[in-house]
């Protein structure tokens, strides 16, 4: 009987966790080790900051959704790996009794989400710092209650400035800022106080609508339509002003600093603000059997584990050379180790970096999250069970031949309400395999706002909700 | 999309017009649903 433990059970750790008990868990010992014993559907979590919809709509627990698809879950942090063949182990705590717990291995399957870096930039974060954030549900309420109470003074007369954007140079995950700011506009304007608030968007973005993946592009009645024009109108729209190709570097009470690409250095002021950090892998440490640390050897600088791609490309090679991203997942050292969602390292950026004359990198890192964790969830989850049943791995997938869409809401309502749709496919652009300019699909690629975006939010919270709780038909969603 | 990089008034219409976005939400789900057998999915 093989052990799989997996490490996480967010998108990535989930879904890997879902396929495997559906496939081995009879017959097979899989266990999720994660602090924390709640799935969150992270999109949602928008919502819940200009409060929208309630916390506990977008969470639910997982033991008794592993219990029915014969996984095992221990409520734990992940704190040490041990990889060496012959005893290879994870150790954790566990929640609440700090209790040390083994989990013995045969493959592991490291999916923990990102680290929220805040510390990267003095100043950021909702503990210890004047920003808020949606990047876990706790900060989307603590959001929540200032966006309310800020609200509050704008009812009474009072004008505020708003920024909204990235907190870090290298930050990624630009779509949930951009959801966040457009929520913030249609909550607002349904308010009666949008004349109060002056909305500032303020990214690493390269230009408008870059995303982190070099913008998007689309085909339709025979012009091709680029996100960077297109959200440009969104914002134009909506009375958002913008500013991109800034890195910020420190908050203070009210003030953001930051540099951009001219290497100028300044200031914006702020009533309320919501930055997203800097991701970094979690801080686990790989320990060899002779007691030595070797995360260093194992991981790349941010603390995301290497896998079979090829790394230290320069970003115009790597730009033309898609596979040089992986496609199983798998840590060429310790071939029963796999990295899901954030946690695996890209070879590199998808947007051109930029570094400014004060030598300050402002370039936005890949975005793994959602769609992209859960489809190398599942494809992780499938290797493993060839490994274990055939001897040898027949799934592939890299982020060149992904599809990912986002839906970038603009209130909950199903009549109402608006959204843009972003789908990119391939997420990373594969100039071989889609010979134009942009090296995606200009096709399927799909850029609109409408009404049926909103219809679109709604039916993929519900629908993921179900998919993650395994229920019948599960499998047959799409990550 | 008009060169000032504004959304036309035509184009505010369509976005709200349901019938057209009925229309629109089924090729979108075609389309997700073309990309992601494209893409592997195995």
């Amino acid at each position: 009987m093989a052990k799989v433990v997996v490490i996480g059970a967010g998108f990535a750790g989930h879904t890997a966790a879902l396929y495997l008990g559906s496939k081995i868990g009879r017959k097979h010992e899989v266990t999720v080790i994660s602090n924390r014993d709640v799935f969150g559907y992270v999109p949602s979590w928008v919502w819940v900051g200009v409060g929208h919809m309630k916390p506990e709509k977008t969470v639910f627990k997982l033991k008794p959704v592993y219990d029915k698809m014969n996984v095992k879950f221990v409520h734990a942090a992940a704190k040490e790996i041990h990889p060496d063949a012959g005893d290879q182990y994870v150790l954790g705590n566990e929640v609440g009794t700090d209790k040390e717990v083994r989990l013995d291995y045969d493959y592991l399957v490291v999916a923990p989400g990102p680290l929220l870096n805040f510390a990267g930039t003095p100043g950021l974060g909702p503990e210890n710092g004047f920003t808020h954030s949606i990047c876990s549900l706790p900060h989307a309420i603590k959001t929540r209650d200032a966006y309310l109470a800020l609200c509050d003074r704008m009812g009474k007369g009072e004008k505020v400035k708003i920024v909204i954007g990235t907190g870090h140079p290298g930050a990624t995950c630009q779509g949930a800022a951009f959801e966040y700011i457009v929520n913030v506009h249609k909550d607002l304007v349904k308010k009666g106080l949008r004349d109060k608030a002056d909305i500032l968007w303020l990214s690493n973005e390269p230009a408008m609508g870059d995303f982190g993946v070099n913008g998007v592009q689309i085909k339709r009645n025979g012009h091709v339509i680029k996100s960077k024009e297109f959200l440009t109108s969104v914002f134009n729209d909506h009375g958002i002003r913008y500013q991109v190709q800034t890195g910020v570097t420190k908050i203070e009470e009210g003030k953001i600093h930051w540099q951009n690409y001219e290497g100028e250095e300044g200031t914006t002021d702020f009533d309320f603000s919501m930055l997203i950090p800097q991701f970094k892998g979690q801080p686990f440490k790989y320990i060899d059997k002779n007691g030595e640390d070797i995360t260093s050897k194992l991981t790349n600088p941010a603390g995301f584990l290497l896998v079979d791609g090829k790394y230290g490309l320069p970003y115009p090679e790597l730009a033309q050379t898609p596979e040089a991203w992986p496609a199983q997942y798998q840590n060429p050292t310790y071939k029963n180790m796999f990295a899901a969602g954030i946690a695996f390292a890209p070879p590199g950026p998808i947007s051109k970096p930029f570094t400014n004359k004060n030598n300050l990198a402002i370039a936005p890192a890949p975005p793994r999250t959602g769609m992209v964790s859960g489809v190398i969830g599942r494809v992780v989850a499938l290797n493993i069970v060839d490994l274990i049943e055939k001897g040898e791995m027949t799934h592939r997938e890299p982020m060149t031949d992904m599809v990912a869409a986002c839906i970038a809401s603009m209130g909950d309502s199903l009549w109402d309400g608006n959204a843009v749709v972003i789908v990119m496919h391939p997420v990373v652009p594969d100039r071989k395999k889609f010979p134009n300019e942009f090296g995606r699909d200009l096709f399927t690629s799909h850029l609109e706002m409408g009404v049926s975006g909103a219809w679109m939010k709604f039916m993929l919270h519900h629908t993921f909700i179900w998919k993650f709780k395994a229920r019948p038909g599960w499998t047959i969603i799409p990550e | 999309m008009n060169t000032s990089q504004e959304f036309s008034k035509a184009e505010k219409f369509w976005m709200n017009f349901k019938l057209y976005q009925l229309w629109r939400f089924i090729v979108l789900n075609v389309k997700i649903l073309i990309a992601v057998y494209q893409s592997k999915r195995s």
